[in-house]
C-alpha cells in the first residue's frame, strides 16, 4: 500500500502543513498601505496541517480506490476549512482593541498552504477517476467559499475589508473585464475566418497573413497598444467623422484592438487545421455526392474540424481575458484599472483584488470549454457508433 | 526560409528603432497631429534599451538554464512521478498573465529591477519545462533502446541522441520564452524597473504622444531585433552541429 504510493500529494500535503506550522499565517498592519508583521497561527491551524497530512496520505494511495480518494478529498476540503476558520478567528484576535484602520492580511504560511491544498484537492479528483468527482470536488470548495463567505467567519481578514470598501467598482469591473475579453473574442473570431480561408487556399495572400499574425506574437503587448492609442488618435484627428461611430483613442477601442490582434494567431491557426483536417477521402466523397465548395466547407469540413477549432477557442479565451488586463492602463477599465491602482498605492489587497479574479476567470473559461470540447468529442464518438450500427440513411441529415 | 525569416525581423527591428530616434519620431508625430511634448533624447532611449535587454535576457536565462536543466531531470527514469506536477504547474502558470505576475510580485518582492528579473525568471521557468519535458517525450523510445543496446551510456544518450532529436522544439520553445521575457520586462516599468516601458507609462500618464510613439517603437524594434539574433543563432548552430 505504500510502496505504490504516489509522491506527489504527499509532497503537498507535507508542503501545507509545513507552512501552516513554520510560516506566518497572518501579518498585522496599522493599516492598508504598510507591511505587517508576522503573526503565527494557533491550534486551530495546527489542526489544519494534521487534516492535510491526513488527505494527502489517503490521496497518495487512492489510485484504484475511489473510497480512499473521496475520503481524502473530504479530509481536504476539512483542512481548508480549518485554515479558513483559523484565518478568519486568527484575524479577529490581532485585530480585537486595535484602531479601526489595523489590517490582518493572510501570511505567507496561509497563502502557500492554500495553494497546496487546492493542488491536492485537484489531484484527489483526478485519482478518484471518476467523471463526477472533479465537479464534486469544485462543488465542495464553493459551498465551503459560501460558508466562509456567508458566516462572517472570513469577515476581518484584510482582503474582505478591502473589498467592502470597493465591492461596487470591482464588481463592475469584472463585469466590464468580461465585456472587454468577450469583444476581442469575437472581434477576432470575426478577422480570423477570412484569413483562415486564405490560408486553407494556400495561396500567396496565405503566406502574408501568416507573416503579419506571427509578427504581432513579437511584439510586446505594452508596445502595441500603446501603438494603437497613438495610431487611433492619428485617425481621429485625420477623420473626426470617426468619432460619431464610438471611436475613441483611449478606452475600450485599442484595448479590444489590440488584444484582438493577438488571439488571431490562436484562431486562425486552430481554424485552418481544423477545416483542413478531414480525411481526403471523405472530402472526395462529399464532391461525389454533388455538395458545392460552400456546402463542403459548412457540411464537412466544420463539423469534422470542430474540436480543433475549439481547441483554439480555449486558448484564445484564456489569453483574451489576460490580456484585456492591459486595457486598464489605456483607460478602458476592467480588473485591470484595479490593479493598477493597487500597484500606484502600494496596496497589495487593491492588487490581489483585481488580480485573483483575472486568475479565477482564466480558469473558468479554460476548464469550461475543455469540458466543451469534451463533450464534443464524445458526442461525435456516439454518432459514429450509431451510424457504424445502423444502415446510414437519413443519420447524417 | 527561415534565414529570411530572420532577416525580415532584423529589417523590421531596425526600422522600428529609427522612428523610434527623437529626430524621426518628432516631426511624425507632429505629422499625424499626435500631442508632442518633450522628445526622449537618443542617449536615454539606448540606456533604456540596454537596462530593458539586461533584464529580459537576465529572467530569459535564468528560466532557460533551469527550465531545460529540470526538463531533462523530469524526463529521467527517476522524475517520472513529476511530470503530473509539471502539466498542473505549467496549466496554473498560464491562467496568471504577465502583468498580473508583476501586479503580485510587487508587494511580495518590491519596486525596481531585480524583483521584476526575478518575477520574470519564476514566470518564463514553466513554458521552458513544459516545452523540454514534451520535446524529450517525442524521441521513440526504440531509438533510446537501440542507442542503450550499442553500449552507450545514459549520458552519451542524452548528449548524442536525445537532445539533438529534441533541439527543434527546446529552440522553439526557448524562442518563446525569450520573446516573452523582452514584452514582459517592457511592463516592468509598472514596478518601477527603468525599461523600454518606461516612455509609454509616462506618456500615457502625461498624454506625451511623443513619449508614446518612441517608446512603442523602440520595445517593438528589441522585441523583432532579439528574435533576429535568436534565429540567426539558431541557424548558426544547425550549421555548426
Amino acid at each position: 500500500m505504500i510502496r505504490d504510493a504516489s509522491p506527489y500529494p504527499l509532497a503537498l500535503a507535507v508542503l501545507a502543513a509545513a507552512s501552516l506550522v513554520g510560516l506566518p499565517l497572518l501579518t498585522l498592519a496599522p493599516n492598508r498601505l504598510v507591511p505587517g508583521l508576522p503573526h503565527a497561527g494557533g491550534p486551530v491551524a495546527g489542526a489544519a496541517a494534521v487534516l492535510a497530512l491526513v488527505a494527502g496520505f489517503l490521496i497518495a494511495v487512492a489510485r484504484g480506490r475511489p473510497g480512499f480518494a473521496a475520503a481524502g478529498i473530504a479530509a481536504a476540503l476539512a483542512a481548508l476549512a480549518a485554515l479558513g476558520l483559523a484565518t478568519g478567528q486568527g484575524a479577529t484576535l490581532l485585530l480585537d482593541g486595535k484602531p479601526a484602520a489595523a489590517r490582518a492580511a493572510l501570511g505567507s504560511g496561509a497563502w502557500l498552504a492554500l495553494l497546496a491544498l487546492l493542488g491536492l484537492l485537484g489531484d484527489g479528483a483526478r485519482a478518484a477517476g471518476r467523471r463526477l468527482a472533479a465537479p464534486l470536488a469544485l462543488l465542495g470548495l464553493a459551498a465551503l467559499a459560501a460558508a466562509g463567505l456567508g458566516s462572517g467567519v472570513l469577515d476581518h481578514l484584510s482582503l474582505a475589508v478591502e473589498y467592502r470598501g470597493r465591492a461596487g467598482a470591482v464588481n463592475a469591473a469584472i463585469l466590464q473585464h468580461l465585456g472587454l475579453s468577450a469583444a476581442a473574442l469575437v472581434l477576432a473570431g470575426l478577422v480570423a475566418v477570412p484569413l483562415a480561408l486564405a490560408r486553407l487556399d494556400g495561396g500567396r495572400a496565405g503566406r502574408i497573413a501568416d507573416g503579419v499574425i506571427g509578427g504581432v506574437q513579437v511584439v510586446p503587448a505594452l508596445a502595441l497598444f500603446a501603438g494603437l492609442v497613438s495610431a487611433l488618435s492619428a485617425l481621429l484627428a485625420l477623420v473626426p467623422a470617426l468619432r460619431g461611430l464610438g471611436l475613441a483613442a483611449v478606452g475600450p477601442t485599442p484595448a479590444v484592438i489590440g488584444t484582438a490582434a493577438y488571439l488571431l494567431l490562436p484562431l486562425v491557426r486552430s481554424l485552418s487545421a481544423g477545416l483542413a483536417s478531414p480525411d481526403p477521402a471523405v472530402l472526395d466523397a462529399a464532391r461525389a455526392v454533388g455538395l458545392t465548395p460552400r456546402q463542403e466547407l459548412l457540411r464537412v469540413r466544420l463539423p469534422l474540424g470542430a474540436p480543433i477549432l475549439l481547441g483554439g477557442v480555449r486558448v484564445a479565451a484564456v489569453q483574451s481575458i489576460g490580456l484585456s488586463t492591459l486595457g486598464g492602463l489605456v483607460g478602458a477599465g476592467g480588473l485591470g484599472a484595479v490593479v493598477f491602482e493597487g500597484m500606484a498605492q502600494f496596496a497589495s489587497d487593491l492588487i490581489l483584488l483585481g488580480a485573483l479574479p483575472v486568475v479565477v476567470l482564466s480558469l473558468a473559461a479554460d476548464r469550461l470549454l475543455s469540458l466543451l470540447g469534451d463533450r464534443l468529442a464524445s458526442g461525435r464518438l456516439a454518432d459514429t457508433r450509431r451510424a457504424g450500427t445502423r444502415p446510414a440513411t437519413g443519420g447524417a441529415a | 526560409m527561415s534565414r529570411f525569416a530572420g532577416l525580415g525581423a532584423a529589417l523590421l527591428g531596425l526600422g522600428l528603432a529609427a522612428v523610434s530616434h527623437p529626430d524621426l519620431a518628432g516631426p511624425l508625430v507632429r505629422a499625424l497631429g499626435l500631442q508632442a511634448g518633450t522628445p526622449v533624447p537618443a542617449g536615454r532611449l539606448l540606456w533604456l534599451a540596454e537596462r530593458h535587454l539586461t533584464l529580459a535576457l537576465g529572467g530569459f536565462a535564468l528560466a532557460g538554464g533551469i527550465g531545460v536543466m529540470l526538463g531533462i531531470l523530469a524526463t529521467r527514469a527517476a522524475g517520472a512521478p513529476l511530470r503530473d506536477a509539471i502539466e498542473t504547474l505549467a496549466a496554473a502558470a498560464q491562467a496568471a498573465p504577465p502583468v498580473v505576475v508583476v501586479g503580485l510580485a510587487l508587494p511580495l518582492l518590491g519596486f525596481g529591477a531585480p524583483p521584476t528579473l526575478l518575477a520574470l525568471a519564476a514566470y518564463g521557468l514553466m513554458p521552458v519545462l513544459r516545452g523540454t519535458v514534451d520535446a524529450l517525450a517525442t524521441v521513440p523510445a526504440e531509438v533510446r533502446g537501440a542507442a542503450a543496446a550499442i553500449g552507450m551510456t545514459p549520458g552519451q544518450i542524452l548528449w548524442r541522441i536525445e537532445l539533438p532529436l529534441a533541439a527543434r522544439p527546446i529552440l522553439e520553445a526557448l524562442r518563446v520564452v525569450m520573446l516573452l521575457a523582452v514584452a514582459t520586462a517592457a511592463l516592468g516599468a509598472l514596478a518601477g524597473a527603468p525599461t523600454l516601458g518606461t516612455p509609454i507609462v509616462v506618456g500615457l500618464q502625461n498624454q506625451n504622444g511623443l513619449h508614446l510613439v518612441q517608446g512603442a517603437a523602440a520595445a517593438a524594434g528589441l522585441a523583432f531585433l532579439a528574435d533576429a539574433a535568436f534565429q540567426a543563432a539558431r541557424a548558426l548552430a544547425r550549421r555548426w552541429i
